[in-house]
């Protein structure tokens, strides 16, 4: 069975502001198979951000490879890297960077404008992901009138629209109360299980992390896989 | 905190070098603007002082004639007057250089015996010969230079139709007493100069040097009444006010919009400056947390503005200077063929327009930061450190802005139709509250039109939709932009206008095939005539079926010096020369044929308050002269106006003499450039300018097209102040919005969609710029055409679109719009995604 993401020895390293080399991360290896759910525990600074955004594209390995659905991220271009996680990634993030000058209905179909959909064709899709998180009724709303418990469930709905292969979630409830953090959590779960999607998040929450398959732990740059 | 702030000052400059190279640049032309346009009406009034304190020298004042000339015999007169030490006549007169292009020597003939200190005495040449030797003249060294001649040299010259040889006896240099004086001064012996180049007995100008205690005011009202009312006895001082007063309107034009462009300016230095305030938000936090006052914040944000003006101001001077250098040639142009009065041969730039440019470009940057520094100063240390919301305060505030614009534009147009509507200045007033009143309008227009948006893709809409998030920098970049088309669309659609309305006018009374006159004859040369065998020769070329002739002088109408025209109001079809107002033509001709009548010219009638049935009072060699008015014409002419008579009226009340241009009519079929050649030829010989009336046409339109290129520069730096205002916001946006950016990034935009949105950003500014500037420029127009140009220069101007110019400038502030935008979009599509992980967002 192909993974649904690779990491092979990949280490990520900053300059030091010492002058030496700053390991975020530290040789990194790992496959997860489509449709399981990881979390990543770890302290500040462990580099659960850093494993993202590498699994994301959004930025590479100093060293190591990154393979998500049979593509080596670092053979890809910046464009190409761009459209892989246009059409196969979904990102969640703590702070949800909704865009205030957007309706519900627009931010949840961002990626779709992006991708240059249309209309037509995402309506029915957007609709049926405001539909499942409650939120139908407010889709013509600006995004500044929502909860931040809304809001969350408007930024996985985003993640969701175009169907990726692999959601990726950073602290997606550390921006939230506990009643709120479980709440959008079980519902992630639940939209990522039912989309058929590979999820990866991060948290610092242990009760969160159990809802997870499986639970790694990242210690200074360092994966620890039970 | 000074240490500080010398410190972090050059960390601040290489981390902000966009933002504050936009600063320093927004304030370097809006000082420009005004140092160029200053520099230009300063030297214009240098170049006519200079010329009095060439010609002049010692003398406390003048008698002028209210005619071109006035009679020898009340030289005498002058020197019996007690009080009067020394007295001098002068006969100056304009003459053209043979085989030099409108290239004129301002010759002034004088008494060498003159008991005297004068410039001239005691240069290089022999001044003994100047009354003995034929022809002798002193002139400049920087003429001869320029022109290869040396003492001992021959040159040509026309006055009129009259050639003179003039031979260099001496080289004089007038600047060393004049540094303004003109290069083309020439002096010779007066008695010369009449008989070579004017008439015997006849003198322009009397200067007097009054004996030492005399009571100035009383000497000079004895003399006044002593010579009677055909002269005037004036102070070089009342000879500059009355150079001033003919200029006024001209100045005052050029200066409201250089400070256009100075307004436009302090919107950038505004935005700018709220954009380096926004970006050091959470440092000057940091300051107030550890103990820094608001005063030492105020002090600390008002120094860096204070040092990014000096730069500007050191930037803006020699760009000034530059401009009106370039632009020098136009106004001097204009100077002379508009106005009359002597071209700027040389800039100067004195102490006090570095005091005025250090004033405008620090004082302006200080005014356009003042608001913003004390709105930072004033904010608690909490706030500062926290997210800010600054932009959705200015978000509620749109509405009341707009009802601010609104009144301010209603009270004002009360105003100018319950009481201002006879006040000359009242067109400014309206001018300034309409640029006032647009930047109020612009916040609630932004916010309502994004808020209109539909986004349905990635694309345009997006940009437009996300202008309104950031209202604030926004609305200043889109206000600074409606002001800048606001001036370019008002004066395109006034000179358009103008332009037309002018067209229509020569179309009417520009009819004849050709026209002659004499190389020296700008309008100003009462001597520039045409001898009458010459006169009669052309009348009799084969071909010519009918002419017109034309006899010009300057008299004074009271204080007013105006323009006598006298035509044969008897030629056939010769009505359409003058279009009338109002009342019945052939009725109104007949009166001016017939009963000694005037017509005069629109701008004569504002000026002087007369109308049909009033009587015009001028000057003559014999006295007050009182024509009826029997009707009012569009006329164009600037300066005091213009009134048209028959010749035989104006040969009885002020002497025959002999005419200034002719005007032929050919017969049907005739080649009109075939017969000007044809007359070139045959007058080769003979200093005259013959052109055919499409030639004539075209120079009309070069000197209309001259006097408004400096209006082109100021229109061409606001536009440039503008666009820079454009990409300040961008680069701005780019910043501020690195968040929104990242996102697009996050879920799969492509550098080169973010590089789209950016331009889309722009354009969507350049847009909406446009389209109240479009709103702001018709509205300025009609000031400009119905308040302002009927106030000061009594024109009546028809309303026509130039669809055109107004075309290609949508077009080129669309282009701008986008250039302006290439480099923000440069910048904001190489935000990466990983930007989202950042704390300070």
């Amino acid at each position: 069975m192909n993974s649904a993401i690779s990491f092979r020895h990949v280490s990520k390293i900053y300059d030091s502001l010492a002058g030496g080399d700053r390991f975020a991360l530290r040789d990194v290896s790992f496959d997860i198979f489509p449709g399981r759910r990881v979390a990543v525990v770890g302290r500040s600074g462990s580099g659960k951000s850093t494993l993202l955004h590498l699994a994301a594209g959004i930025d590479i390995p100093t060293k190591g490879e990154v393979w998500i659905h049979g593509s080596n991220l670092a053979a890809l271009s910046d464009r190409d890297r761009t459209l892989l996680r246009r059409n196969k990634i979904g990102l969640v993030f703590q702070f949800f960077y909704l865009l205030s000058h957007l309706s519900v209905r627009d931010n949840v179909a961002l990626p779709e404008l992006v991708a240059g959909g249309k209309s037509s064709d995402f309506d029915p899709r957007v609709h049926e992901l405001l539909d499942r998180v409650g939120l139908a009724d407010r889709a013509e709303d600006p995004v500044q009138s929502l909860s931040g418990g809304e809001m969350q469930r408007i930024a996985i709905c985003r993640a969701l629209l175009r169907r990726p292969r692999l959601l990726l979630a950073d602290e997606p409830t550390g921006n939230l109360d506990d009643a709120n953090s479980r709440l959008v959590m079980d519902l992630m779960l639940k939209l990522a299980s039912e989309e058929g999607s590979t999820l990866i998040y991060v948290t610092h929450s242990r009760e969160l992390a159990a809802l997870a398959d499986e639970t790694w732990r990242l210690h200074s740059g360092v994966l620890e896989v039970p | 905190m000074t240490r500080y702030f010398v410190r972090s000052l050059g960390a601040h400059l290489r981390g902000g070098r966009s933002l504050y190279f936009l600063t320093i640049f927004g304030v370097a032309l809006g000082v420009a603007s005004v140092i160029c346009i200053q520099i230009i009406n300063r030297n214009a009034l240098a170049a006519f002082r200079g010329g009095i304190q060439a010609v002049s020298g010692d003398a406390d004042f003048s008698v002028l004639g209210r005619t071109p000339t006035f009679p020898e015999r009340l030289y005498p007169e002058v020197l019996a007057e007690k009080g009067v030490a020394a007295a001098w006549p002068i006969y100056r007169i304009d003459v053209a250089v043979t085989d030099r292009e409108a290239f004129f020597l301002d010759v002034v003939g004088f008494d060498f015996f003159a008991p005297v200190r004068m410039p001239w005495k005691g240069q290089r040449g022999d001044i003994s010969n100047a009354l003995a030797k034929h022809g002798w003249v002193a002139i400049t060294p920087q003429l001869a230079e320029e022109m290869g001649w040396a003492v001992g040299d021959a040159f040509e010259v026309s006055s009129g139709s009259r050639r003179a040889r003039l031979v260099v006896g001496a080289l004089v240099d007038f600047q060393r007493v004049s540094p303004v004086a003109s290069r083309k001064l020439a002096v010779m012996d007066i008695a010369q100069a009449q008989s070579l180049l004017g008439r015997r007995g006849q003198i322009h100008q009397i200067d007097i040097q009054a004996a030492e205690g005399t009571d100035l005011p009383a000497l000079i009202s004895r003399l006044q009444a002593r010579l009677g009312p055909s002269v005037q006895v004036l102070t070089p001082e009342q000879r500059e006010n009355l150079a001033a007063g003919l200029l006024s309107a001209f100045r005052l034009n050029l200066t409201a919009l250089s400070l256009i462009s100075l307004f436009v300016g302090l919107f950038l230095v505004y935005s700018s400056t709220q954009a380096l305030l926004v970006r050091r938000r959470s440092e000057f936090g940091l300051l107030r947390s550890l103990g820094a006052t608001r005063r030492q914040v105020f002090g600390l944000i008002l120094g860096e503005v204070i040092l990014l003006g000096g730069l500007g101001v050191a930037l803006g001077l020699p760009l000034g200077y530059w401009a009106a250098e370039a632009n020098v040639g136009v106004v001097s142009a204009t100077l002379s063929n508009v106005y009359l009065l002597e071209e700027i041969e040389s800039l100067q730039m004195p102490l006090w327009l570095y005091v005025l440019a250090a004033l405008i470009g620090v004082g302006g940057a200080v005014a356009g930061a003042l608001f913003p520094a004390l709105d930072m100063s004033r904010k608690d240390t909490k706030s500062l450190l926290a997210v800010f919301t600054l932009h959705e305060r200015v978000g509620s505030m749109a509405f009341p802005l707009f009802v601010t614009g609104t009144s301010i534009l209603l009270g004002t147009g009360l105003w100018f139709w319950l009481f201002g509507w006879d006040w000359r200045p009242a067109g400014f007033v309206l001018g300034i509250a309409l640029l006032i009143a647009l930047p109020l309008f612009t916040p609630f227009l932004v916010q309502r039109i994004t808020g209109w948006i539909r986004v349905r893709g990635f694309g345009l809409g997006y940009s437009l939709k996300s202008l309104g998030v950031r209202l604030q920098t926004t609305s200043f970049a889109v206000s600074s932009l409606a002001i800048a088309v606001t001036m370019l669309i008002g004066i395109t659609l006034m000179i358009g206008s103008f332009r037309r309305t002018v067209e229509v006018w020569v179309n009417s009374s520009v009819k004849a095939d050709i026209y002659v006159s004499t190389p020296s004859w700008r309008g100003r040369q009462s001597e520039a005539t045409l001898d009458d065998d010459l006169v009669s020769a052309l009348a009799a070329h084969p071909g010519v079926t009918a002419v017109d002739r034309l006899r010009k002088f300057f008299v004074y109408s009271g204080e007013q010096r105006i323009s006598l025209a006298g035509v044969d109001m008897g030629l056939s079809g010769g009505e359409t020369r003058f279009p009338l107002l109002g009342g019945e033509t052939s009725e109104v001709f007949r009166k001016v044929r017939d009963d000694g009548a005037v017509l005069i010219g629109e701008t004569l009638a504002r000026k002087a308050g007369l109308g049909v049935g009033d009587r015009l009072s001028v000057f003559g060699p014999g006295g007050e002269v009182k024509l009826p008015i029997a009707g009012v014409y569009s006329d164009y002419s600037p300066g005091g106006g213009l009134a048209a008579l028959d010749i035989r009226t104006m040969n009885r009340h002020f002497g025959p003499g002999p005419i200034h241009s002719l005007a032929l009519y050919l017969e049907a079929g005739q080649d009109t450039e075939r017969v000007v050649d044809e007359l070139k030829a045959r007058y080769a010989g003979t200093p005259l300018r013959i052109r055919s009336n499409r030639r004539l046409r075209e120079r009309i339109f070069k000197i209309f097209d001259q006097t408004f290129a400096v209006t082109r520069l100021l229109q061409a730096m606001s536009l440039l102040i503008a666009v820079c205002g454009i990409t300040l916001t961008l680069l701005i946006l780019a910043r501020e919005r690195i968040s929104e950016l990242a996102v697009c990034r996050a879920v799969g935009a492509i550098r080169q969609q973010l590089f789209w949105i950016f331009v889309g950003k722009g354009v969507g500014m350049g847009l909406l710029g446009l389209g109240l500037g479009l709103v702001g420029g018709i509205a300025l127009a009609g000031i400009l055409i119905f308040v302002i140009t009927r106030a000061y220069f009594g024109w009546t101007i028809q309303v026509y679109w130039p669809w055109l110019p107004v075309l290609q400038q949508i077009f080129t502030i669309l282009a701008a719009a986008v250039l302006a935008s290439l480099y923000p979009a440069l910048r904001a599509s190489q935000t990466p995604a990983t930007e989202l992980s950042r704390d300070d967002m």
